[in-house]
């Protein structure tokens, strides 16, 4: 690693000002788990490292919005989150995505924040945050936008967020009566990199599913939703054929990608598994 | 000397200062101008806690930790844990279950062993292999570190720590 | 009290203590050279190739010089100004410190930067040019047999292995090393069996990953030099720098602290040499301390092809065995050759079978080295043959437990070799697995997506030989006792069980006793801690050594002229004898158990070896039918390790090796595309953790006894290794009906498995 300058501004604005929409070698730092890794594999060289550690208030912190939403401050660690009241009991799908996401030292310090930026496709959040609908705010030199996590991530490690930008928060709408499960599936030690995740939110009416949202990780190069899937979804049962169709769905309507957790050809039949499974267990 | 800084902190309870490269980790520093040696940077990535440190009573991967960033904190080893003569629950319950080999990893463990009891004073196995699944050993003593988790949940309860030790 | 001098009637053999180092450990106070920082010290970085197979044209180091903080650049070049032939190995010196116009794998260390800040020397190492005239590779080992590509231009055998000598200068070809045996005529007596099986077996290259990466420390001065080396080989080391550099040995200290992990990897020539030369050239301490990410580029496991016919008769008797082994040594032979040979002879398998033909190859590759590796080629063959033997039994519709028992080698009858087996308890470990496992139970697969199975598999191995271990025992003035030996306590716990041999004798409490750490300065010549051999040969030694100390001791007490009964307290004959508390006795002892070298032809020999392991598991599966996951319910490991010096000890290095034995079954394995490396960290190339442990494990030693081992005792590092991989695909096929003869067995290989089987095979990318 070769010696860079390290900023530690105080307020946001400060922050923001230090980024440089053309400089590539200047990044923002919050956790700092997945820039150091960057850096130690010799893919990130950077000449300024902007920390946000430091910056005061409002940045870090897990609140209930007005319409009963979750905000989440972008320096709010994983730990933390996963940790909160509000979360457990409101979103129990996050607190439970969040036991197997990496690892206790890892969630102690990394944040939701650079999470959501660093745009691995194997992250666990990410799809599950885009099935419940969440949104982020970002700031830079023009004010603050809003984006659906969704539409957050372009492709590998990269997002619409711009150089000059922040995610500074992390909005999720409220769950209601909506079940949701995440599914990861790892395919050579059990801690692992998923070979996909499955995350489904659902919202039944007696036996049948009014709506379904299914975004799967992992598959691609970023997180995907499964259109196709959802609208076999929609207004059926949770009943084995519905499921296989839904299942085969999902299987077809994605260009999924193989790489060292599993082979296109059988992440496809993983896709078709969990999907059931998922579904399965969103509803208990 | 660019990013070259002084951080002052507390490690092990004692007020400290080093000079230091932006670009340090916290385990060279605590090795290369402390001589603690407890926390080792092995697998580089954060994957299987070797380098494990104490910051503001959180376990952090040293070895993915800027130096800089524990400025202003509460840094804690392994080697904070013995007093006098005493070793912890913790320490006792290992050395009781068999619970190293090489030991290399052992310091790792016994600081993630620490915070589980902190936090669930009681685990079962599934709580104990789930906190630690982020600690691996190759020598693959898992097995005895269960059953050092919980002799040493076993013996916190019979003589609860002192304000000292906590 | 811990530090106590006081006789004790309690016998220390057998005796479950806990370590002797526990407080240091738990404590993050024992040594590791991974820790060692010395004033003036110089970090180097490697340089490595980044082509698998190529004639090198150029290096270019000024940029990197040139960097702020770099002390020097090194290559080969600056290498010979020290050592003229700087090649090393302990089978061929075929291994140059640094590369020498060419390049043999990728990672292959080409140059070296030397700073004192390892950031500055890392980054320098970037600067660094090489410019490669590319050569065609080969990476198989059943291709390397003929491929025109060949890795060494000749072959040069070193003096160590008296065997080696007709390999001298062989040119044109890529096999290092063949090994054959015959016994009887197998080729006819396959020809008359009743039935006749053949299967081919493969196993993937991987790597130990010890926690504490290899690293070596070397410090010169005017004419001498130390090494600090996490090295299980010190007296090797000093042997073979000595010879480098053309000193007498005792210029040069070589020593070992606590080592954070070996399982084979530290051994022989690693980073030694080249810390030796750098701290000559430089006349600073140098140290070279690898990354985990490095280690996969040093030292490796050896993949392997094993094709194995058997003939079996209709009562169920394994008539006759034709084994053919390949094992892929990559691009430097370490010791890969003695594993295709001291491991190639057990290929038959622990049966008792008239006609055998065994055929074992080592084949360089454009790959990292393989090498030792916990188990040294055993596993590698008890995949296959326990595999075969399993599939056979299915065939003939007979019980896989009764055909084995059917045929397996007793006490007293001839192994491959033509060796009497002895002190193998191979049935016992057998019914003992079968216990634990409830062979006799019925099973319930289960009729959902998941399915569930059981499998045994038994593998022993033979301990190397010849090899020489001495120690040393003193007695202080005070009568507190030293043990000196060269045995390297890489985890395995060998202060320890030193020590309660050595109390043993004196009558002293293990924990009073210090064992002095392998420092060729002052612990005597020991071959190497490996394979298995320290507790049975270091042990003897320790143990005549303790017994000379304990004699030399009645003869100063007569000296003394004391009664020759009196038996006083050691201190107490000190002051008698000396008048005051001064003095020592020094006990010493070598080992050397007796051997007889195979014939070249037919690989036969009355002593084959001094002792042998016997391993076995048994293991119960779910496999998951939809996905190909396969869960291990249950694991079971047996070992005979004779009379065990320390129980628990003895438990725990069971069920270590077999927790590593799941990884290499079931995950883990070094990905190559074209001789690149794709997952050389922890992130991509994964390791057995809490979440891949069976739900339950037992793991046991017979009742046995080794009785030429120190208190009838014998090794266990490496016998819960053995069965693991074939007794988990055995499962796999008990319950799903598929039979898989390639490791790793991860969940997508299984699939594949499940759905060719049912004739819709998934299509391949």
């Amino acid at each position: 690693m070769t010696p860079f300058d390290l900023a530690e501004p105080r307020t946001l604005r400060e922050a923001l000002a230090l980024l440089d929409p053309s400089d590539a070698t200047v990044r923002p730092i919050s956790g700092g788990t997945a820039v150091m890794l960057m850096m130690k594999a010799g893919v990130l060289r950077p000449r300024r490292l902007v920390s946000l550690r430091a910056i005061d208030g409002g940045l870090a912190g897990v609140q209930a919005g007005t319409d009963g939403e979750l905000c989440i401050g972008a320096m709010t660690t994983l730990a933390d989150l996963g940790h909160a009241d509000l979360v457990q009991r409101g979103w129990p799908v996050i607190a439970r995505t969040l036991r197997t996401l990496s690892n206790v030292r890892v969630r102690n310090v990394a944040t939701i924040g650079g999470h959501l930026a660093h745009a691995d496709p194997h992250q666990d959040l990410p799809p599950v945050l885009s099935a419940l609908g969440a949104r982020v705010t970002i700031a830079g030199p023009k004010g603050e936008r809003t984006v659906p996590v969704e539409a957050l991530s372009t492709g590998y490690y990269e997002t619409v967020v711009a150089r000059d930008e922040l995610v500074t928060a992390v909005i999720v709408p409220p769950l209601g009566k909506k079940r949701a499960a995440y599914l990861k599936c790892t395919t050579r030690s059990a801690d692992d990199w998923p070979a996909l995740g499955m995350a489904v939110v659902l919202e039944t009416e007696g036996d049948a599913i009014r709506t379904a949202s299914v975004v799967i990780g992992a598959a691609t190069d970023k997180p995907t939703r499964l259109a196709a899937a959802e609208g076999v979804l929609r207004g059926g049962r949770a009943d084995d054929a519905t499921l296989a169709r839904a299942g085969d769905a999902a299987a077809d309507e994605l260009g999924i990608v193989g790489d060292p957790q599993g082979s296109a050809a059988y992440k496809k039949q993983l896709a078709r598994v969990y999907l059931r499974r998922a579904v399965r267990a969103a509803l208990g | 000397m660019a990013g070259l800084r002084t951080i002052r902190f507390r490690l092990n309870g004692e007020p400290v200062a080093a000079h230091i490269g932006a670009h340090e980790n916290l385990v060279e520093v605590l090795q290369g101008q402390f001589g603690l040696a407890g926390a080792r940077e092995s697998c580089g990535q954060g994957l299987c806690g070797c380098c494990t440190v104490l910051v503001n009573g959180r376990a952090v991967s040293g070895c993915l930790y800027l130096a800089a960033f524990a400025d202003g904190a509460e840094v804690t080893t392994v080697e904070h844990a013995e007093r006098g003569e005493g070793l912890d629950a913790v320490q006792e319950a290992f050395i009781e279950a068999g619970a190293f080999q090489c030991g290399f990893c052992t310091p790792g463990f016994v600081l993630m062993t620490r915070q589980l009891l902190a936090e669930h004073p009681d685990p079962d196995e599934d709580a104990i292999r789930h906190y630690l699944s982020g600690n691996l050993c190759r020598c693959a003593a898992y097995p005895e570190i269960i059953e050092a988790v919980k002799l040493a949940a076993k013996k916190r309860k019979l003589h609860p720590r002192t304000k000292e030790e906590r | 009290m811990k530090r106590a001098t006081t006789p004790t009637e309690t016998p220390q053999v057998g005796r479950a203590i806990p370590r002797l180092e526990s407080w240091q450990k738990v404590t993050g106070r024992a040594e590791y050279v991974h820790n060692l920082r010395l004033p003036g010290m110089l970090y180097g970085k490697i340089f490595r190739s980044t082509f698998p197979h190529a004639r090198i044209k150029s290096i270019e180091t000024s940029a990197a010089a040139a960097v702020g903080g770099v002390y020097r650049v090194v290559t080969a070049d600056d290498i010979r100004t020290i050592v003229p032939e700087p090649y090393y190995g302990p089978a061929f010196h075929d291994q140059p410190i640094l590369a020498i116009d060419k390049v043999r794998y990728v990672g292959e260390p080409v140059a070296i930067v030397l700073a004192s800040d390892p950031h500055v020397a890392e980054e320098a190492t970037h600067l660094i040019v090489a410019e490669y005239e590319e050569l065609p590779a080969v990476y198989d080992e059943i291709e390397a047999m003929t491929s025109p590509a060949i890795v060494h231009e000749e072959l040069k055998p070193a003096g160590t292995f008296p065997d080696l000598k007709h390999l001298k200068g062989r040119r044109n070809t890529n096999v290092a090393l063949d090994y054959h045996l015959r016994r009887g005529d197998a080729e006819q007596a396959l020809a008359d069996a009743d039935h006749v099986f053949e299967h081919t077996f493969r196993t993937q290259q991987v790597m130990h990953t010890p926690l504490e990466p290899l690293v070596s420390v070397a410090e010169s001065r005017e004419d001498s030099l130390t090494i600090h080396t996490a090295s299980q080989s010190p007296s090797f080391v000093r042997i073979e720098i000595a010879r480098l550099l053309g000193w007498p040995e005792n210029r040069i200290r070589v020593r070992a602290p606590f080592l954070g992990g070996g399982f084979g990897a530290k051994l022989y020539i690693k980073l030694e040499a080249l810390v030796a030369v750098l701290a000559l050239l430089t006349r600073r301490p140098v140290k070279v301390s690898l990354t985990m990410e490095e280690q996969f580029f040093t030292i490796t496991k050896h993949a392997t092809t094993f094709r194995i016919k058997s003939g079996v008769s209709n009562d169920g008797r394994i008539t006759a065995r034709q084994c053919e082994v390949w094992w892929n040594g990559g691009a430097y032979a370490d010791i890969g050759p003695r594993v295709t040979q001291k491991s190639g002879f057990t290929a038959p398998g622990p049966y008792d079978i008239e006609h055998v033909a065994i055929d074992s190859y080592a084949l360089y590759t454009n790959l990292p080295p393989a090498g030792a590796l916990r188990g040294f080629g055993i596993p590698q063959l008890v995949w296959a043959y326990e595999s075969h033997t399993d599939m056979i039994a299915r065939a003939l519709k007979l019980d896989p437990l009764a055909f084995r028992r059917r045929n397996l080698l007793r006490d007293g009858r001839p192994q491959a070799t033509g060796t009497l087996m002895q002190d193998a308890a191979l049935g016992k470990v057998l019914d003992r697995i079968a216990e634990l496992m409830e062979w006799e139970r019925p099973v319930d697969r289960g009729t959902g997506p998941v399915r569930r199975g059981r499998g045994i598999a038994i593998g022993f191995k033979a301990c190397v030989a010849p090899t020489t271990s001495l120690a040393m025992v003193t007695l202080n003035a005070d009568g507190s006792c030293i043990v000196y030996c060269g045995t390297v306590d890489m985890g395995q716990g060998s202060d320890t069980a030193m020590a309660q041999i050595a109390g043993e004798v004196l009558r002293m409490p293990a924990e009073s006793i210090t064992v002095v750490h392998s420092d060729t300065d002052a612990t005597p010549y020991d071959m190497a801690t490996l394979g298995s051999r320290s507790l049975f040969h270091m042990g003897n030694a320790v143990r005549f050594a303790a017994e000379d100390a304990r004699a030399k001791l009645r003869a100063l007490a007569a000296e003394a002229g004391l009664p020759p009964e009196s038996d006083l307290p050691a201190g107490d004959v000190f002051r008698k004898r000396y008048g005051m508390q001064a003095g020592n006795v020094i006990g010493t002892a070598s080992f050397i158990p007796s051997y007889t070298p195979p014939d070249y032809a037919t690989g036969l020999t009355p002593n084959a070896t001094p002792f042998w392991m016997v391993g076995g598991a048994g293991v119960e599966v779910e496999v998951d039918t939809e996905t190909g996951h396969v869960r291990i319910a249950r694991l079971v490991n047996v070992a005979d390790v004779g009379t065990p010096i320390n129980p628990k000890i003895v438990a725990t290095q069971i069920s270590g090796a077999s927790i590593m034995q799941l990884g290499f079954t079931l995950f883990e394995k070094m990905t190559f595309d074209a001789g690149q490396l794709r997952n050389a960290s922890l992130a991509d190339y994964k390791i057995p953790g809490f979440h891949d442990l069976p739900r339950e494990m037992v793991s046991e030693a017979v009742d046995a006894e080794q009785r030429t081992g120190p208190f009838g005792a014998k090794g266990v590092g490496e016998s819960g290794t053995f069965g693991v991989s074939p007794a988990i695909a055995n499962a796999i096929e008990d319950a799903v009906g598929v039979r898989l003869t390639t490791l790793p067995l991860n969940a997508e290989a299984v699939y594949r498995a499940l759905r060719a089987a049912r004739n819709e095979p998934l299509e391949n990318d």
